[in-house]
């Protein structure tokens, strides 16, 4: 079941890069980032599964001997790696905006003032 | 006693950045109150971390502050660590002073710009993500300060909306820096999965005796992803691009401070959580791509036209030597490595200011639009030529020193190994070294010297406010290269010996022994003695450059009669090269090493071709880098 998760994961961030690295429209590229820290946070989610383990929250009283739980730590790592992605992606999307105003386009060939 | 209140000293500084950001938002328009607060905000880390040198690189006591006091509970660290060592401490210190710097000149340098109320904010954000960086203790944090960083750095090079590349050079730099941070995440993801730990001591105790095919892979990502930062080839455009559009004391900041994170980076990941670099495959890894950055950039610099731009291929080029040094292994290479990082953000630090004083003046950066400016802003020129002297090796400034340990220690490297390639090594820094300078004499020629263009004639000096920082960048240059054994004494050697011996970094943040327990097969990666030999004494060099200055001033005056004698303003005066263009035949940038370049045109042209400034090539470049670490990794680990 994880191997599922870790192949997903993988594949999540493969497409993403192909995205950034094949794709001229710059929108896509951004969609390639957001591809890439879904996967990522996939990947980190899945690292801290226990297969059985319950939700990592106990009340007093409820912790009863051969209960375990999922780890913790990962699910903090992985609410912070969200919201990381999402300000990445809101400020890629803005300067999409900025940019288009500017240059009149979204193809990434003809986005190259700076070059050599 | 007095380490209880040391203890607090790192956080304080870390926090006082970010509340400095908050404070200065709620100041709005009202410039004086904001440039107090930004003034404290960069001034009171400095002091704290000032401070710290006594007991940390002098006494050698390792500062551990555990955030809500969550503290290692039987040998495992839950709770986020900030730990400063004495290499967390140097990195933490050319922060600090890079940063206040850079901080008073910009409360003038920004008059020019539109949006001044974000600026501090994104200025003391960017500073307290790379003093957060340097000195946490703990792996996720670092990744979360990098992104701080990053979305600061990114604000920042976007920042002048006067300036029609600002938002495509930050798209490429988010976009394809993205990368880095990806690896980074990944690589600490895959670490917290073998040790379930994020605190740097506890992992550098668990890890070096538990390389899986896992690990290997980790390595890998974290390597990259901190190249990435540091900008190292084939990431080298993207700096081009954020330094160009970027204002000037951003640039200070992204060359000076920015690029060390990910030196830093490198050296925690290499030399502490893995261990890899005992392994001669990794020396080879980091001394290769040190040696190219190395080289390309400073070929790409001498083909360019643009002040900043040039100024940021050769700040790549700087770091290719810092991690070549540092690659090598050895006590003088990372003694070396460690000393052209402070060197490098002094004097690049300088430059940059100086080419923001150009751009304040006349508003361009251009060097086919400048020209003759020594004579109207002469301070500035000083400045400029003692940068331009430091960053090519000029005894007696400071890049000389550096760099002479540098070639001191692959020379050695050589001799130990009897292996070739680390001779080479050494010419391909030389040579570098002297590429470097042509590019300079060729900034220095058509910026400063030469003819003085006509629409020139209104630029003056820029103000106090301004001079001040670059005054004090330049005497530190100075300082230290004057005083190389003042500062080997009290920064370099605490730190290397920190890189030498982690033992004490694990033991006092996870309690006595915790190390020997469970770092069974520990050997030192390097020879702990540094010793560095050569006929270098620094005061001896500065007699000489007094010397040959008072000749060339003797010269001067000597012919002060004949320059009497008023040439008439008429084209048979004038310089001639083929083909010129324009009315003011000023001996251009791109005309000084006309020769040398026709002979390289093949290079310098294919270089150029292949720099096409699409987003998509760029991260086909970063793709190819990482797939090639990764490939390398599992093939040599």
């Amino acid at each position: 079941m994880m191997l599922a998760n870790y192949i997903g994961a993988i594949a999540l961030i493969v497409i993403g890069f192909y995205a950034m690295a094949a794709k001229h429209d710059i929108i896509k590229i951004v969609i390639g980032m957001g591809l890439t820290d879904y996967g990522i946070n996939l990947m980190i989610v899945s690292v801290g599964f226990n297969e059985g383990g319950t939700a990592p929250i106990y009340t007093f009283g409820e912790l009863v001997s051969g209960m375990y739980f999922v780890d913790p730590v990962p699910q903090a790592l992985t609410l912070t790696s969200i919201v990381i992605g999402a300000c990445v992606t809101a400020m890629a999307l803005a300067l999409c905006v900025r940019i288009y105003n500017e240059y009149g386009t979204l193809d990434s060939r003809e986005i190259r003032r700076l070059h050599g | 006693m007095t380490y209880d209140v040391y203890m607090h000293f790192p956080v304080i500084a870390i926090m006082t950045f970010f509340v400095g950001a908050f404070i200065v938002t709620l100041c709005g328009s009202k410039e004086k109150i904001r440039n107090v607060v930004a003034g404290l905000a960069v001034l009171i880390p400095l002091t704290l971390l000032a401070l710290l040198i006594k007991p940390v690189m002098v006494d050698g006591e390792i500062i551990v502050y555990w955030m809500g006091n969550w503290e290692p509970v039987e040998g495992y660290a839950i709770g986020i660590a900030i730990e400063v060592d004495a290499l967390s401490l140097f990195f933490g210190l050319l922060v600090a002073i890079a940063v206040a710097l850079s901080g008073f000149y910009s409360f003038q340098y920004i008059r020019q710009d539109d949006a001044r109320g974000s600026y501090f904010t994104l200025y003391l954000m960017l500073s307290g993500g790379v003093m957060g960086i340097v000195l946490s203790g703990d792996l996720f944090n670092i990744y979360v300060m990098l992104e701080v960083m990053t979305f600061a750095a990114v604000g920042l090079t976007a920042f002048r909306t006067w300036n029609p590349n600002a938002r495509e050079a930050a798209f490429k730099y988010l976009t394809v820096g993205s990368v880095g941070s990806t690896c980074a995440l990944l690589g600490i993801a895959l670490v917290y999965a073998q040790c379930h730990t994020l605190n740097l001591a506890q992992i550098s105790a668990i890890l070096p005796d538990n390389m899986t095919p896992t690990m290997v892979l980790a390595f890998a990502l974290l390597f990259a992803g901190f190249g990435c930062k540091s900008f190292m080839f084939p990431f080298h455009p993207l700096a081009a691009d954020a330094h160009g559009a970027a204002p000037s004391s951003v640039s200070v900041l992204i060359s000076g401070v920015f690029t060390k994170t990910g030196v830093y980076g490198i050296i925690r990941v290499c030399y502490f959580l893995f261990r890899t670099m005992g392994n001669e495959a990794v020396q080879v890894l980091l001394i290769v791509i040190g040696c190219i950055s190395m080289f390309v950039c400073v070929t790409m610099a001498l083909n360019q036209h643009d002040f900043k731009r040039l100024l940021a291929f050769h700040s790549i080029s700087q770091i290719g030597y810092i991690l070549t040094s540092l690659g090598l292994c050895t006590a003088l290479g990372v003694a070396g490595g460690l000393y052209h990082a402070i060197n490098h953000t002094l004097f690049k630090g300088l430059l940059f200011l100086t080419a923001g004083s150009v751009l304040y003046a006349t508003g361009t950066t251009y060097l086919e639009k400048l020209g003759g400016l020594a004579r109207k802003m002469p301070k500035t020129t000083i400045l400029f030529l003692v940068g331009a002297f430091s960053i090519s090796g000029i005894p007696p400034f400071n890049g000389f020193y550096s760099k002479w340990m540098i070639y001191q220690a692959t020379f050695e490297k050589s001799a130990e190994t009897g292996n070739i390639f680390y001779a080479l090594v050494t010419v391909v820094c030389v040579v570098t070294s002297v590429m470097t300078l042509a590019s300079f004499v060729k900034v220095g020629h058509s910026v400063f010297f030469g003819q003085l263009r006509p629409e020139l004639e209104g630029a003056k000096d820029p103000p106090l406010g301004m001079r001040v920082p670059m005054w004090i960048m330049a005497a530190l240059c100075a300082f230290s290269g004057l005083f190389p054994n003042i500062m080997l004494d009290y920064v370099i050697v605490p730190a290397v010996n920190a890189v030498y011996n982690v033992i004490p970094y694990i033991d006092t943040a996870m309690g006595a022994d915790y190390a020997a327990t469970h770092l069974t097969s520990y050997m030192p990666l390097m020879n702990g003695q540094l010793s560095v030999i050569g006929a270098w004494s620094p005061l001896s060099w500065l007699l000489l450059f007094a010397i040959a200055l008072a000749a060339v001033l003797l010269v001067s005056l000597l012919g002060r009669s004949n320059r009497s004698v008023t040439c008439v303003e008429d084209s048979k005066h004038a310089v001639f090269f083929g083909g010129e263009q324009a009315e003011y035949s000023h001996a251009a940038g791109g005309d000084l090493f006309w020769g040398f370049k026709h002979n390289l045109r093949h290079y310098l042209g294919y270089m150029s071709r292949v720099h096409t400034g699409v987003t998509n090539d760029y991260m086909v470049w970063a793709l190819t880098a990482l797939a090639v670490i990764i490939a390398y990794c599992f093939a040599f680990i």
